[in-house]
């Protein structure tokens, strides 16, 4: 036989092999796990390369040293010494004004060289950075406050002019503060705008760039003098960024489809088996007719690849297109450009699709050459051959390979493959045990669900099958969907109405007076809080080395500097959980301490604490322990002193209120009249941060997408297994006097009794997630989801109702004899 | 059933079958003995479940017997592997199905090129043609299975088991998928082309009528092969 006979013969089979079900359920779940895999690969590495492998473009320099506080000139100098390059920025968040519109951004001010790395690109283009007097912002500023370049904009006392927009900028900062839209001012004008009070909560960058040598001595020097507040990046740390929102986004994606692959890897095992075995006949005509079983064989390897070559390009190109809406979704968050993956990996869904393909398509098709034509034309079941269980081994390996790639553990991909397999037998085992009871309890009631028990003892290991796959589906779609509005709501629902929406930091002892004023007239409560900044350097008379234990020492209040503040009665939102307030006497200082700090730190009454602010050292007594509710949005302190001990040091007021209405303009007056206080407006912060999470959630949602379409194929696939079983159950059932309506019955039956079952096991399952997501990881009150009770049963026995009028042909009164003598 | 040696085209000595079933073995048939020679025509009745089909089977190659020989053209099928029985089928044998079957996604020439291009035969084409034409179907060389009716692909059926030529033809109840008419039209159409080609037929029926229009009429019962000298109609 000729080849090009065996290639036209292959190529009409493949064509005509598009018409049934079973075949294109097998396309699909192929299209479907190469899009997935070769999507992971290209983002994943994508993402790695973009957050967690930083380069130099992306850093800026080669070395950047942070910190909380200034930076000493002379370590400037000692870099120029050294042969490196080096150059100052620093970033804080601030609110932007321009016309009547505020808007929370981090501001970066930089000086010549900057950066140090790479370049920050703009439109129009420029070199450097800033001119004085002008800004350049990124895209976001100008959308929300709809500006354009050129337009005027007001950052504390100083007016700018937007000179250019910002598309992409090496060094973004690390932390939260990262994520807001940026702004680039000039150095120089940093200190016409006032904004460097006392409270601004800064971060300090100093950026190295040279020669290894150099470089590695810098580090040695920096890492031997580091202070607490201060940290170093290098190029080979791991994980510069402190994105734990998108490492977790990247997790949860990954979860997704590594269920999507291992649900299209059963999909295309069953689906094949079923083509095959459906493809009995024709294999016994070809062989009657004097085919080979060796050109057979190629026959149907022809097919597969036909098959592969197409699945492979349209998931490729689903692939593209699912990484490009991606990065577009997470454009704000990543540092730009992100930088491109390997060309290969662009294929690696191709190649895995095609090994699945292989490993699991030839196992059927070497069985079926084991059996004589007589028995293919009789479509006797051909038993499992030794080689054909080696190829499903292999397949299976390959698999578990894939996935310990993605996840670079490999106790870690054994532990997950085996909890899915353990909860999904789990799941299996009881639904089909639920299904029995309910069937059992039904049959009392109505005649046709005795039927019904037939139907499930036959569909049983099917049943098994479909009731994990799509539960645990559902019960992930339920968990991403809920854990993203519990959180909403909770930040949105829980805080009284009356919680404060705006911080204002920074006010001077000057603008004290004046800005209460302000408040008061508008009619908004406040109270002004002094604040200093101190670190606490000893505890009853010792060093805090020697005073607590190493565990105690990590305590985040010892590594900072704390706000401290005083007063003469308790704050109205504290509550005294022990001690006294009293003011001090004797010149005794006296403090009231944060009940958890205490608590954490063995703290009691009459404990002395020493603290250093500035280059003042002083000491104060525990005079009381206080309930501080942080969630009230309230200025809170872990340390309050009596009047008179802090007032000859450097001071700041801080305060926030509620304005709502017509009294949000008290914002815009506030920085008109005082330019240097730093005003956070917090709404804007949670919808940052709600545009945020709803970007990442939008991005795992493709992802679900992907895996229940995944997981419903599957459901398809296995309800075609047995649909001739099905259709000559219904056919007898016709011929001994059922009407078609009673056949569609026991389907609908079946189909919504399995619905009910696995929506219930989801809702069961997503409630237990969702319970110790919120009790582990958000740590917010654990609440139920009654809606989740209701609507993914309902939506479980829609999506059966709806596979299973796809999957099952009609049968109706007049096919019914034919289809008898067909299938028997 | 003795015949001259010489133009014997199939033979069957001692030949049994039986199947493993869960109520334990089960014997079909033992010491089946049989010589068909070249040319002739031979029908196998039976009541249902004797084991017709099975012994087509075992007497086409397409499957093995459990004990015997069986020889086509001379060779012992049980001693070919499975590459050598299908070249021996692919240049000797032919099947005329009760079902067709025609495979769905090609055309009628392309279904009777089939077995010629199986075979690597020359002109296949112009042979597949003119097969169809001689059975009536010239007109309707392009179309596909689904569009013919049942008596039209069954003739696109002989044509394709024709076209290659065979010296024998099997033929399994190909007349049970319709109505009397048109199956009286495709036995008289294959019995006329069996006398042209020279070619042995072996037809398995339950129809006592066409049994007797065949040159020998075989009964499988109860395990037995008996040679049936005159039918009861």
């Amino acid at each position: 036989m000729k080849n090009a006979t065996l290639l036209r013969l292959a190529w009409h089979q493949s064509i005509a092999a598009t018409r049934l079900p079973i075949w294109r359920a097998l396309l699909l779940a192929l299209t479907v796990a190469i899009a997935i895999a070769t999507a992971l690969a290209v983002l994943g590495e994508r993402l790695e390369r973009s957050l967690g492998r930083q380069t130099a473009d992306l850093l800026g320099a080669d070395m950047i040293l942070h910190s909380s506080r200034p930076l000493n000139d002379e370590l400037e100098a000692r870099a120029r010494t050294q042969g490196l390059r080096t150059t100052q920025a620093l970033q804080f968040p601030t609110m932007i004004e321009a016309g009547e519109q505020l808007q929370l951004v981090s501001l970066r001010a930089v000086q010549s060289p900057y950066p140090l790395r790479g370049a920050i690109v703009t439109q129009p283009q420029k070199a450097g950075v800033p001119q004085p007097g002008n800004l350049w912002v990124e895209p976001a500023v100008l959308e929300r406050m709809n500006l354009q370049p050129g337009d005027q904009m007001q950052l504390g006392y100083a007016a700018f002019t937007i000179s250019a927009v910002i598309q992409s900028s090496p060094d973004r900062g690390i932390g939260f503060g990262s994520l807001s839209p940026q702004v680039i001012i000039n150095r120089q004008d940093l200190e016409n705008t006032g904004l460097l009070g006392p409270g601004a909560r800064v971060s300090y960058r100093q950026l190295f760039a040279g020669d290894d040598a150099a470089l590695s001595q810098m580090e040695t020097e920096l890492r031997a003098q580091l202070a607490t507040g201060e940290r170093i990046t290098t190029l080979n740390a791991e994980q510069n960024f402190s994105g734990g929102a998108l490492n977790n986004a990247a997790r949860y994606l990954r979860l997704g489809a590594l269920l999507t692959l291992l649900i299209s890897a059963l999909t295309i095992a069953l689906s094949l088996r079923r083509y095959t075995l459906g493809s009995q006949n024709r294999a016994a005509v070809l062989l009657s007719l004097g085919m080979t079983a060796g050109h057979l064989q190629t026959l149907f390897l022809l097919q597969l690849l036909f098959g592969w070559i197409f699945c492979a390009l349209l998931g490729t190109g689903i692939a593209l297109g699912l990484e490009q809406l991606t990065l577009s979704l997470l454009s704000g968050l990543l540092p730009q450009p992100v930088p491109a993956a390997p060309i290969a990996l662009y294929g690696l869904g191709a190649l895995l699709g095609l090994m699945i393909l292989l490993t699991l398509g030839l196992p059927p098709l070497i069985a079926m050459s084991k059996i004589s034509v007589m028995q293919l034309f009789r479509r006797y079941s051909p038993p499992d051959t030794l080689s054909g269980r080696l190829l499903q081994l292999l397949a299976i390996g390959l698999l578990i390979l894939l996935l310990m790639l993605y996840l670079d553990d490999l106790l870690l991909t054994l532990i997950l493959i085996a909890s899915l397999l353990v909860t999904a037998w789990l799941l299996g085992r009881v639904g089909a045990y639920l299904l029995r009871r309910s069937a059992y309890w039904l049959a009392a009631k109505h005649t046709l669900v005795r039927l019904l028990r037939l139907r499930l003892q036959q569909q049983q290991r099917w049943h098994r099958l479909q009731i994990p796959v799509i539960s645990l589906l559902l019960a992930l779609m339920a968990i991403s969907l809920w854990a993203r509005s519990d959180l909403m709501n909770r930040w949105q629902s829980q805080l009284p109405t009356s919680t404060p929406n705006h911080f204002v930091i920074n006010i001077q002892q000057h603008e004290h007076q004046a800005v209460a004023n302000l408040l008061k007239d508008n009619g908004l409560q406040s109270a002004l809080y002094p604040m200093v900044r101190g670190r606490i350097t000893g505890l009853n008379g010792q060093s805090l080395d020697e005073a607590l234990n190493p565990e105690q020492r990590k305590h985040n209040s010892l590594n900072r500097e704390l706000n401290l503040t005083w007063g003469s009665a308790i704050p109205a939102h504290n509550r005294l959980v022990s001690g006294q307030w009293r003011n001090g006497e004797n010149g005794e200082n006296i403090i009231s301490v944060e009940q958890k700090f205490a608590l954490e730190l063995d703290l009691d009454i009459g404990d002395r604490l020493r603290f250093s602010i500035g280059s003042h050292v002083l000491e104060g007594t525990i005079g009381s322990i206080r309930a501080v509710q942080w969630e009230s949005f309230q200025p809170n302190f872990y340390v309050i002193f009596t009047p008179g001990a802090l007032e000859q040091m450097p001071v700041s007021y801080i305060t926030s209120f509620y304005a709502s209405g017509e009294q949000r303009k008290v914002s815009r007056d506030l920085i008109r009249q005082f330019p240097t206080l730093t005003l956070i407006d917090i709404e804007q912060m949670l919808n940052q941060a709600r545009d945020l999470i709803g970007r990442l959630s939008d991005t795992s949602g493709l992802i679900m997408a992907l895996t229940l379409f995944a997981g419903l194929i599957l459901v398809f696939t296995t309800l075609s297994q047995e649909l001739e079983q099905r259709r000559y159950e219904n056919a007898l059932l016709h011929t001994l006097g059922a009407t078609p309506k009673q056949c569609s019955q026991l389907d609908l039956l079946e189909f919504g009794l399995l619905g009910m079952i696995c929506g219930g096991l989801a809702a069961a399952l997503a409630e237990i997630a969702l319970w110790f997501i919120h009790q582990k990881l958000v740590l917010i009150e654990p609440v139920l989801h009654p809606l989740n009770w209701f609507l993914l049963p309902l939506a479980a026995a829609a999506l059966f109702t709806l596979i299973g009028l796809l999957a099952r042909r009609k049968v109706d009164e007049h096919n019914s004899y034919r289809l008898l003598r067909e299938l028997r | 059933m003795n015949s001259p040696a010489s133009d014997v085209i199939l033979s069957a000595h001692d030949v049994a079958k039986s199947f493993t079933t869960q109520a334990g073995s089960l014997q079909l048939f033992t010491d089946i003995n049989l010589q068909i020679r070249q040319g002739e025509s031979v029908a196998i009745i039976g009541p249902s479940g004797a084991g017709k089909s099975t012994l087509l089977s075992l007497l086409a190659g397409l499957d093995l017997a459990s004990a015997g020989r069986i020889e086509i053209a001379g060779q012992a099928t049980d001693q070919l592997n499975e590459q050598e029985r299908a070249r021996l089928r692919s240049n000797h044998i032919s099947f005329v199905f009760q079902t067709f079957h025609l495979l769905p996604e090609l055309s009628a020439r392309e279904n009777v090129l089939l077995p010629l291009e199986i075979r690597g035969a020359s002109d296949a084409t112009a042979k597949a043609d003119s097969w169809l034409q001689q059975v009536g179907l010239g007109a309707r060389l392009h179309h596909h299975p689904s569009e013919l009716s049942g008596g039209e692909q069954q003739r696109v059926a002989i044509a394709r088991a024709f076209a290659s030529e065979p010296d024998l033809l099997f033929a399994d109840e190909p007349t049970g998928n319709l109505d009397e008419h048109t199956g009286e039209a495709i036995i008289d159409k294959l019995f006329l082309l069996n006398a042209e080609q020279n070619t042995t037929l072996v037809l398995i029926t339950h129809d006592n009528q066409l049994a007797q229009r065949c040159d020998r009429c075989l009964r499988l019962h109860n395990g037995e092969l008996v040679e049936l000298q005159e039918l009861d109609v």
